[in-house]
């Protein structure tokens, strides 16, 4: 038992991360909790909308600051980022780095750029690329090892039930 | 050697108990793929078709986007993405895995087994089970036939007809399924293949022993990006929007993963420049 409490512990070290710095907005209304568990005394709540400093996430749990409380909020109640990560996209110079300034047709080649509806549509078949593909192909038992080295274990989940 | 099979059929026949050596998960998953052959008639393996639907879409999206010059790179991703194919029904395809050189945020599946992401997406990551979160959802589609589906319904493509199986061997008769280029991937499937392949993607990752939350928290990244940004212009009309997609899988996911711990292995996640 002593073992097992060990390595939970140990898995929720490995699973936490440091996340300092970003900011939150909660998606829905919920309640800041003491630790990260559901059942967990809660601390305050949190309405739609409300604003959050994220300080670390835990599975499926995110530590949070609101004002002058702290504590563990459900991760998929808040949406990380407190507005737009980038205003004027496509029209400023994101566009011409991706040579799709304007219209949406490219104007300029830089190399590396973004993949449009046209650009997939004109494609041609790249059989040199096909090969390079498949020379990186791993197989079941390559992966199985790489999942071991990471301490990776299988385990069974059901299917999730689809929601309307 | 009696015993194991028994324990493994007993297992098949009650659906919850759970193999413990990787022999027997072997095993029980050989046994449990022969049973559904029998039972639904789904081979494992990839159909003729499929395969040369799925390899003139990789091709073609290649000729529009290449593989990233980064042998290391490119191996790591197909072992993350090859272990969280084997935690699916279909373990025994030929799973190909790559990250292709455009700054758009965005990922692409094609039937038999092809799975792109760009490097625009790698680089939003911060660890390895947010990249089996996001393979685990392409992996969905393509375990789910979604684009192969669409073909169907357009009528190009009778599944499973000898006569395709025969067409299909010519690459311009292949071509001619998939419309113009690699346009098919630009298409976009409909919400419900995306919130189904969303709930796949959670269900393998943590499947495979990494933390199911790795999707979720790909999805609160991308859902910060302005509407307008063309990065994500692509992927945001093909897609229902994040928040759409977080929301659903809020309410699927419910407390389910609360007891259930996993890895993410920030420290082994490949560092792309």
């Amino acid at each position: 038992m002593k073992f097992k409490l060990g390595f939970i512990f140990a898995t929720c070290l490995l699973a936490s991360a440091a996340m300092a710095g970003e900011s939150g907005t909660a998606l829905k209304a919920d309640e800041i909790k003491v630790e990260p568990f559901r059942d967990a005394k809660t601390v305050a709540k949190l309405a739609t909308g409300d604003k959050v400093d994220i300080l670390k996430k835990d599975g499926g749990w995110l530590q949070v600051k609101a004002g002058k409380q702290q504590g563990w909020v459900r991760m998929l109640s808040i949406r990380q980022g407190a507005a737009g990560k980038t205003s004027g996209g496509a029209s400023g110079l994101a566009a011409l780095a991706s040579g799709r300034a304007g219209t949406g047709k490219v104007v300029a080649t830089t190399g590396i750029r973004g993949l449009n509806e046209e650009e997939l549509k004109s494609a041609h078949f790249d059989a040199a690329q096909i090969k390079r593909l498949d020379s990186y192909t791993a197989t079941a038992a390559a992966a199985g090892s790489f999942a071991k080295q990471g301490k990776l274990q299988a385990r069974r989940v059901d299917y999730l039930p689809a929601v309307k | 050697m009696k015993k194991i099979i028994g324990m493994c059929l007993l297992s098949l026949a009650c659906g919850t108990a759970q193999a413990a050596s990787p022999f027997e998960q072997e095993l029980f998953k050989t046994l449990k793929q022969s049973v559904q052959e029998k039972v639904q008639g789904t081979p494992s393996g990839a159909t003729e078709e499929e395969l040369a639907i799925g390899q003139q879409i990789a091709g073609n999206l290649l000729g529009a986007a290449p593989l990233v010059k980064d042998d290391r790179l490119q191996k790591y991703v197909n072992l993350v993405g090859r272990w969280v194919a084997s935690q699916s029904e279909r373990p025994d395809l030929v799973w190909h895995f790559g990250v292709i050189e455009s700054n758009d945020v965005n990922a692409f599946a094609a039937p038999g087994g092809y799975i792109f992401l760009t490097r625009g997406l790698y680089k939003l990551l911060r660890d390895e089970a947010e990249l089996a979160g996001v393979l685990g959802h392409e992996i969905g589609h393509v375990i789910r036939q979604h684009h192969l589906k669409i073909l169907q319904q357009s009528k190009l493509l009778d599944l499973g007809s000898k006569a395709v199986a025969r067409s299909v061997s010519n690459n311009d008769k292949v071509q001619g399924l998939i419309g113009s280029g690699a346009e098919v991937v630009a298409r976009g499937l409909d919400k419900d293949a995306e919130f189904e392949a969303d709930r796949i993607g959670v269900v393998l990752s943590a499947r495979a022993g990494y933390d199911a939350f790795g999707l979720p928290g790909v999805l609160q990244q991308i859902g910060h990006y302005a509407k307008d940004d063309g990065d994500v212009a692509l992927l945001f009309k093909t897609h229902p929007h994040p928040d759409d997609r977080l929301g659903k899988l809020d309410v699927s996911m419910s407390d389910r993963f609360d007891s259930v711990k996993g890895l993410t292995l920030s420290k082994r996640f490949y560092k792309l420049k």
